[in-house]
């Protein structure tokens, strides 16, 4: 150990004589650990990428194997053989899609009604939304998971889709959002012209809505997308398994071929990682929409 | 708030039927599908069943052998270990790496940016697949790592099983350290030049302004993101159940058992104990709201001015 | 005296018909039914469904099929749910105990299952009788008794010896042992043993924690020396220290870098189909070492739940795999599942007595079959699987203290009895239930 801390000791006194050192010594010490934290969080992905091109007796070597090899094929083969990934994707397309559209529904209407109307009861009603927002979950979760087996969900969506698609925080940020955004005017115009609300609603109101669904959507798909202590205990039979379900159940029963497990690993990672690249900026906006709240 | 003409139940329900339309999904689906579970969840609390054969009340005895059980002392002592210990990587990286690429030294900081967000994005289960070969005794890259400065192998997922936590810890910060860095920054941008500037004709130096200046003004962010990580901490399932090769042990000595493996170890997962598993459940509940409600406490007393929050 | 002799040919009549009738079941009955459990049972289904469709050509089977644990505790929740089970289900020994009393399953003494019980040993049948005696749940499809498998070709290249009566020989006493896994190690390239503490639950492998009163019966003969055994082993480095079903261990099966490991009879089929599929001659087979009793390693059963719709042709079904030879056989020669329908072993001797070429000629099954009959009835309580999950975290942190044999012994009593406190209380509710807990 002494010989890891005495490197590390060093670096830390190179960094700040490199501060002392004018713009140019500053600048080399900030990127140096820019880019050894980019690195450590490369590495994962890269070892992932690297391991699913190679065969299990090489990942299973030491000194590990840094470098791609040469048996993507096999792996594919066997991956395909083994597990049914493209079923598993469609599971985790079905469950997720669904749900953001769901809960981008609801709660845009939730969190429209709560900002716009004016009805008796809003503000104890509100009141009670929010202080759902307290409670975990984790109370009920006996006899939720008991009450999906008496309504016949388990391993089924719905119960993935259903009871969470109209959700506090959901409709409190829609709330925000729509009491900054929408113009009444606008509303009143519409109404005027004979619209209908339901008709207001989607013609007018959820155009504006845009950039907030964006976010909300984004948050809610990568969530789902990547959620699994729920949909283990509900989706039990190979046949639902999502991705996350589909790679549990490959390292936990009988898995030797690691290439594979690594390969299925790095293509139920990859869709969402390329789009996250390509708009990361909805992504972070939209992941940490809670933090910075009332845009 | 405008006054409104006293009229019956349903007729009130019915004027205002537009609106209570668009909130009700919401109620609708929480009566059946939080406050229903919720409440009989208290009730089974009480009983002793199997889910198959009849359920027989205890009284308050699934409390009492909950409370006297070695084992969920230490689930929560671990969880609140991962937590506690997690969170100093979190916190100090995030806001180290915001206040780098807040710098206008820094060109592209939207590269770095992404790349610290990737984890965020990514299936837990995958990493724990990849963290887990990483941190493996025989083969993993860890170990190899510390070979060529002649360090011997180390144990990471096995040994004693107090090393298990170190990996957890590990995963949970290499994984939340982007996002935390992510929320500083923006609030970071959202003070004002000024501020620095005037610190900086007063003399301060980086770690003044940090200190002195940015935290303070942070402070309501902070404690968002870290009521956020305390409710995740206490959902602790995933990495911890994967790296021990799906073990409801928590591996050797119950290194990385956390209360969420604990729980659902006895129901409906690993066991059948569905009423006992109930009474962990209100458990854990009530210490996830004591300790938000403090945290919350805490942002409202020392609300800095200037902060918009 | 007619009347008599009328009454007599009428009676043996009847009886020769009854025995027929049980011979030749009822082959028109049709329907769906589904079959659930984890693989790989579907092979085995798979390999003897020519045999079913011909005599059942009207039953159409679905086999739904995921892992072990995935597995049970789908089952578990639709038993308790009420719908959604299959209408047969698998169920592994380990979790038998949790079942054998529930009401969610059906009695199959309605179908007449006692008319097999002598075709079966005591160990399996008596596992799915409930408490009380009265209800039996389930069938027995195999058994596991446990086999010390090794690398042959690794032994020879490091001088030891390859034939199985040999090693049996060297194996007979722990220095014999000791001494095998010193000349194999490579400390950090090639190890004995996946972890050091598989040979003291070798011990235990019958699931046989708790006695009839749900005291912890930890103190087995040879337990210390064996415990002493395991600790010389993780002392020198000479094993692995993984779990045993890891990815990383499965490598080191296949690479021959991890050298010796033990297991049910069925693993013969894991290492030929999914661990080592290219290795025949790699593998031979022995029992476990320096004297340890005979024991079983796991081996599933059949259950038929009380929602199915198909009850007849779900029992068809289940009586067609698990107690007729072809049944058993077929499936047995295609996975490697010992039957623990006993007429099948003489049915097709071949298949038990010929040499095994992945074995490089050697017959595990043979040597199979006659642990299997000294394997005993033991006493199976839901507390099992939990209690096994601690064997090997006992010894690993024993180990890492520097505890002696005794205070591991100790300390896996402690960790046994703390995490099973629970069940226990829900066993004792169950055996209240069925009036046969004398206790408090």
């Amino acid at each position: 150990m002494t010989t890891l801390l005495i490197i590390l000791f060093g670096y830390i006194v190179l960094l700040l004589v490199l501060s002392r050192l004018g713009t140019v010594g500053k600048k080399i010490a900030l990127y140096s650990v820019l880019i050894l934290v980019a690195l450590i969080m490369l590495i994962p992905f890269y070892l992932m990428f690297v391991m699913s091109t190679l065969k299990t007796n090489e990942i299973y070597s030491f000194p590990p194997i840094l470098t791609f090899g040469s048996n993507l094929a096999t792996n594919w083969k066997n991956m395909n053989d083994s597990i049914n990934l493209m079923r598993a994707f469609g599971n985790s397309c079905k469950v997720t899609f669904s749900y953001v559209i769901l809960t981008l529904l609801f709660c845009s209407m939730g969190g429209y009604a709560f900002s716009i109307y004016d009805f008796p009861g809003k503000k104890q009603l509100f009141r009670i939304l929010l202080a759902t927002m307290m409670v975990p979950a984790t109370a009920g979760m006996i006899p939720w998971f008991i009450l999906m087996s008496k309504l016949g969900w388990v391993n089924d969506f719905k119960a993935l889709i259903i009871p969470g698609c109209a959700n506090a925080f959901g409709i409190f940020w829609m709330r925000q959002y729509c009491q900054n955004n929408v113009p009444r005017a606008l509303m009143e115009a519409a109404r005027i012209d004979g619209c209908s609300e339901w008709t207001i609603f989607f013609r007018v109101i959820a155009p504006i809505l845009l950039p907030a669904y964006a976010s909300l959507g984004i948050m809610n798909f990568v969530n789902q997308w990547n959620e699994f202590t729920q949909s283990l205990l509900i989706l039990k039979k190979a046949r639902f398994y999502t991705l996350p379900l589909l790679l549990r159940s490959m390292v936990s029963d009988r898995g030797n071929d690691y290439g594979a497990i690594m390969l299925a690993s790095t293509c139920a990672v990859l869709p969402l990682l390329v789009i996250f690249l390509f708009a990361s900026k909805y992504f972070m906006s939209g992941l940490t929409a809670g933090a910075v709240k009332g845009e | 708030m405008p006054k409104y003409e006293k009229k019956g139940f349903f007729a009130t329900l019915y004027q205002y039927r537009v609106a209570y339309a668009y909130i009700a999904p919401f109620y609708i689906l929480f009566l059946i599908f939080n406050l229903f579970p919720m409440i009989s969840g208290f009730v089974l609390s009480f009983f002793r069943w199997d889910g198959l054969s009849d359920m027989h009340f205890v009284d308050v005895q699934n409390y009492v052998n909950l409370f006297k059980d070695p084992l969920f002392w230490k689930a929560l002592y671990n969880t609140l270990f991962i937590g506690i210990i997690a969170h100093i990587p979190i916190l100090l990286g995030g806001l180290i790496l915001a206040y780098i690429l807040n710098s206008n030294l820094v060109k592209g900081p939207n590269i770095f940016k992404t790349i610290y967000f990737m984890p965020m994005v990514t299936s837990a289960v995958a990493i724990t697949i990849i963290f887990s070969n990483m941190f493996g005794y025989n083969y993993g890259l860890l170990n190899w790592f510390l070979s060529l400065f002649g360090e011997a192998p180390i144990n990471w997922l096995g040994g004693d099983g107090s090393l298990i936590k170190v990996a957890v810890i590990v995963m949970f910060a290499w994984k939340w350290i982007g996002w935390n860095m992510v929320i500083y920054l923006a609030g970071m941008q959202g003070i004002n030049n000024d501020i620095y500037e005037a610190a900086a004709i007063d003399g301060a130096n980086h770690v003044d302004i940090v200190f002195k200046v940015m935290i303070p003004l942070l402070k309501p962010i902070i404690l968002f993101t870290l009521i956020q990580s305390t409710i995740g901490m206490f959902n602790l399932f995933t990495e911890p159940f994967v790296l021990t090769g799906s073990s409801w042990t928590g591996g050797t000595n119950n290194g990385a058992l956390t209360l969420m493996i604990y729980l659902l170890n006895k129901a409906p997962q690993g066991g059948t104990l569905y009423g006992y598993a109930s009474a962990v459940a209100y458990v854990i509940t009530i210490m996830i709201i004591l300790i938000s409600t403090v945290l919350n406490r805490v942002t409202e007393d020392r609300e800095p001015k200037g902060a918009k929050r | 005296m007619k009347k008599t002799l009328a009454l007599i040919l009428t009676l043996v009549m009847a009886l020769s018909f009854a025995a027929i009738a049980h011979a030749e079941p009822n082959t028109d009955i049709s329907g769906y039914i589904e079959v659930g459990g984890w693989p790989s049972g579907d092979d085995g289904f798979k390999a003897a469904m020519d045999g079913f469709n011909e005599m059942y050509p009207n039953i159409e089977v679905e086999l739904v099929f995921t892992d072990t644990t995935a597995h049970h505790q789908s089952l578990q929740t639709s038993l308790a749910a009420g719908s959604g089970a299959p209408d047969v289900a698998m169920v592994e020994g380990a979790y038998i105990a949790q079942y054998k009393n529930s009401l969610a399953l059906c009695d199959l003494n309605q179908f007449g299952a006692q008319d097999y019980k002598d075709d079966f040993g005591p160990f399996k049948w008596n596992q799915a009788i409930s408490d009380d005696g009265t209800r039996m749940v389930a069938i027995p499809w195999d058994l596991g008794p446990t086999l010390l498998y090794y690398r042959s070709d690794v032994f020879e290249e490091v001088g030891l010896p390859t034939d199985p009566d040999e090693v049996t020989e060297l194996f007979s006493t722990w220095d014999g042992f000791l001494e095998a896994a010193e000349k194999v190690s490579i400390p950090g390239q090639r190890w004995f043993l996946p972890s050091a503490a598989y040979p003291y639950q070798w011990l235990f492998i019958n699931r046989d924690y708790y006695d009839e009163d749900l005291n912890l019966v930890l103190e087995r003969e040879g337990d210390i020396e064996c415990l002493e055994a395991c600790l010389k082993i993780r002392e020198n480095g000479w094993d692995m220290n993984v779990d045993m079903w890891s990815t990383e261990a499965y490598a080191a099966y296949q690479a021959g870098t991890c050298v010796c490991v033990a297991a049910g009879s069925w693993f013969s089929g894991f290492l030929k189909t999914d661990i080592d599929p290219d290795g025949a001659g790699h593998w031979r087979a022995v029992a476990l070492p320096a004297g340890m009793p005979a024991t079983n390693w796991g081996g599933s059963f059949l259950v038929i739940p009380e929602q199915s719709e198909n009850k007849e042709a779900a029992w068809a079904f289940l009586t067609y795999m698990l107690c007729t030879s072809e049944g058993q056989n077929a499936m047995f020669k295609a996975v490697d599942y010992f039957p623990a329908y006993e007429p099948a072993w003489t049915a097709a001797p071949e298949l038990y007595e010929e040499g095994d070429p992945y074995f490089g000629g050697q017959a595990p099954n043979k040597l199979a079959a006659e642990i299997a009959g000294q394997v005993p009835a033991v006493y199976n309580t839901i507390m099992d699987t939990t209690a096994e999950g601690y064997i090997y975290s006992a010894f690993n942190a024993g180990a890492e203290a520097g505890e002696t044999p005794e205070q591991i012994r100790e300390r896996l009593g402690n960790d046994i009895e703390t995490a099973c406190a629970e069940l226990k209380l829900q066993q004792i509710q169950v055996l209240k239930d069925a009036g046969v807990w004398d206790g408090e």
